[in-house]
């Protein structure tokens, strides 16, 4: 805390020039005796492809920064580059504190065991270690509403539910940054608006939030700015409403 | 606690030395790996675990006989059953643990680009894993050596030794195979091949002595021949093989492992963006 406090000046998210590079051989088979046809027919060039290409930003604690852009613009590229899944192939990012990457909730759950195992599980995968996360159980199946369903294995959960359990423990590790890629647009109704709430409570505690919708009105709402994506390319960041009419515009 | 870390792409360039860092900072999740691989498996089943035991157990029954019965072999001094059986679980652990190291990260693949997780963590967790199971599989071991009237030596407790060596053995060639997967599929289907046949090329169910000796060379180049023997002489012999074995062992485990990291390192920057 002394350290965040001291730095209060310094952003918890800082990308600067930050571009990544997929290497694409067209005519890979992704198998050795694919690779051995290929060099037989002298194939083997790989074309690089910018997925995204200097973009520049900083993301101070409390602030949510949309992220919007037709598909391919980058956008997930963007926040695994945040998540620290993938490394820039140029550029730099400095990310400041506990990162939550809400891509694709529960992407370490396993099916076969509880909701129990599961959330400690998928916890540590988040950073956390075993002994705190079997003491946050009882409170993330209480926020996840699924105290009844904690021993069966969660292959016979329902998507609604697996969702719930993710979105719960990611959140419940109270991040400083948190990535979301779309993920509120699962679940019910009420899931949504309960989402939400804790999202907004995140946020006022003081996460930085990167924030990726196709949803224009809900980034407009929750965004301080926004940044809109071309093909890799930095079109547009400012203020919401300016940026997110510039893109309906173009469209 | 976790709010003073700072990830700084330009300052992660991960030496060997931050790879094992890695795995001790994620101590936690290793072991939860580990248990994951060896519950998960057997949860559907009404045996669970004790698959564990059973398995090595049926596989010596059909290869006792097949090859005590049937083409009756025969080892000077030690009854063929225990021979068999602890050339079975320590085959069992190479094989295995090969495989099930060479697979993590693609298995891991939908975490793996999700999450920030040392991919390592998985590879190690898997070879780990194995080391459990030829741990539990000793058990079955003993008991028969105590039945046919071997008995257990001493030197019992110096099993650890050989057991370790192969265990970084499995790992480098583990993650030799885990980097190369990435990128090749085949792989996989190739080092199954390959393990079949190193398994092969070592004594677990023949007597060495079979082989004519002017062959008998093939077999001892194997370093698998050497840490089996080192194993055997351990597990029931009561006594040391032969120093040439030792260094065998010992210098292949730590070629083998480093070599393992340093491809592993190597790649780990593309490995993500190929998954």
């Amino acid at each position: 805390m002394e350290e965040s406090c001291g730095s209060a000046v310094k952003p918890a998210v800082e990308a600067t020039g930050v571009s990544l590079a997929y290497r694409h051989n067209r005519n890979r088979a992704g198998t050795i005796k694919g690779f051995a046809i290929d060099v037989v027919k002298g194939k083997t060039a790989s074309e690089e492809v910018w997925a995204l290409k200097d973009v520049n930003f900083s993301l101070s604690s409390g602030e949510v920064l949309g992220v919007i852009g037709r598909n391919g613009a980058g956008k997930s590229t963007l926040m695994k580059i945040v998540a620290r899944v993938l490394p820039p192939t140029e550029g730099r990012i400095v990310v400041r504190g506990a990162v939550a990457p809400m891509i694709e909730l529960g992407a370490g759950f396993n099916t076969e065991m509880s909701a129990r195992e599961n959330i400690v599980l998928y916890g540590t995968l988040l950073g956390r270690t075993p002994v705190q996360m079997r003491e946050r159980v009882a409170n993330i199946l209480d926020w996840a509403e699924l105290n009844e369903f904690v021993d069966v294995p969660i292959r016979t959960y329902s998507s609604g539910m697996l969702a719930r359990l993710g979105f719960a423990v990611a959140t419940d590790i109270e991040p400083d940054v948190l990535v979301i890629d779309e993920v509120l647009s699962v679940g019910d109704a009420s899931f949504q608006l309960k989402s939400k709430e804790r999202m907004i409570q995140l946020i006022d505690s003081g996460a930085a939030v990167l924030f990726v919708s196709h949803d224009l009105d809900a980034v407009e709402e929750v965004s301080d700015r926004v940044l809109w994506l071309d093909r890799g390319h930095t079109v547009m960041m400012g203020d919401p409403k300016e940026v997110v009419q510039a893109y309906v515009g173009s469209v | 606690m976790t709010s003073t870390y700072v990830y700084d792409s330009d300052q992660s360039r991960r030496p060997i030395v931050t790879e094992l860092t890695n795995i001790w900072v994620y101590r936690g999740l290793l072991r939860l790996l580990v248990t994951r691989d060896l519950t998960v498996r057997y949860k559907r089943s009404t045996l669970g675990v004790w698959w564990t035991l059973l398995n090595p157990l049926l596989t010596m029954s059909v290869f006792w006989v097949v090859f005590s019965q049937v083409f009756r072999f025969e080892i000077p001094g030690v009854p063929f059953v225990v021979y068999l059986l602890s050339g079975i679980v320590f085959i069992t652990f190479f094989a295995q643990g090969v495989i099930a190291t060479g697979s993590s990260i693609v298995n891991s693949a939908s975490v793996l680009s999700k999450v920030y997780v040392p991919a390592e963590v998985f590879s190690v967790a898997a070879a780990v894993a194995a080391l459990v199971n030829f741990t539990i599989s000793l058990l079955p071991l003993l008991v028969i050596q105590l039945f046919t009237g071997v008995g257990i030596p001493w030197t019992v407790i110096l099993v650890p030794i050989p057991a370790f060596f192969l265990l970084l053995l499995v790992a480098g060639l583990g993650l030799l195979v885990a980097s190369a997967a990435v990128f090749f599929y085949d792989v996989l289907d190739l080092t199954a091949v390959g393990v079949q046949l190193i398994s092969y090329l070592t004594p677990t169910f023949y007597p060495i002595t079979m082989i004519p000796d002017h062959f008998r060379w093939i077999i001892q180049a194997n370093p698998l021949y050497s840490y089996l023997t080192v194993f055997r002489g351990f597990v029931y012999e009561g006594a040391f093989a032969p120093t040439w074995n030792f260094v065998m062992m010992i210098a292949s485990a730590i070629v083998v492992l480093l070599l393992g990291v340093w491809v592993f390192t190597r790649s780990w920057k593309n490995l993500v963006v190929v998954l």
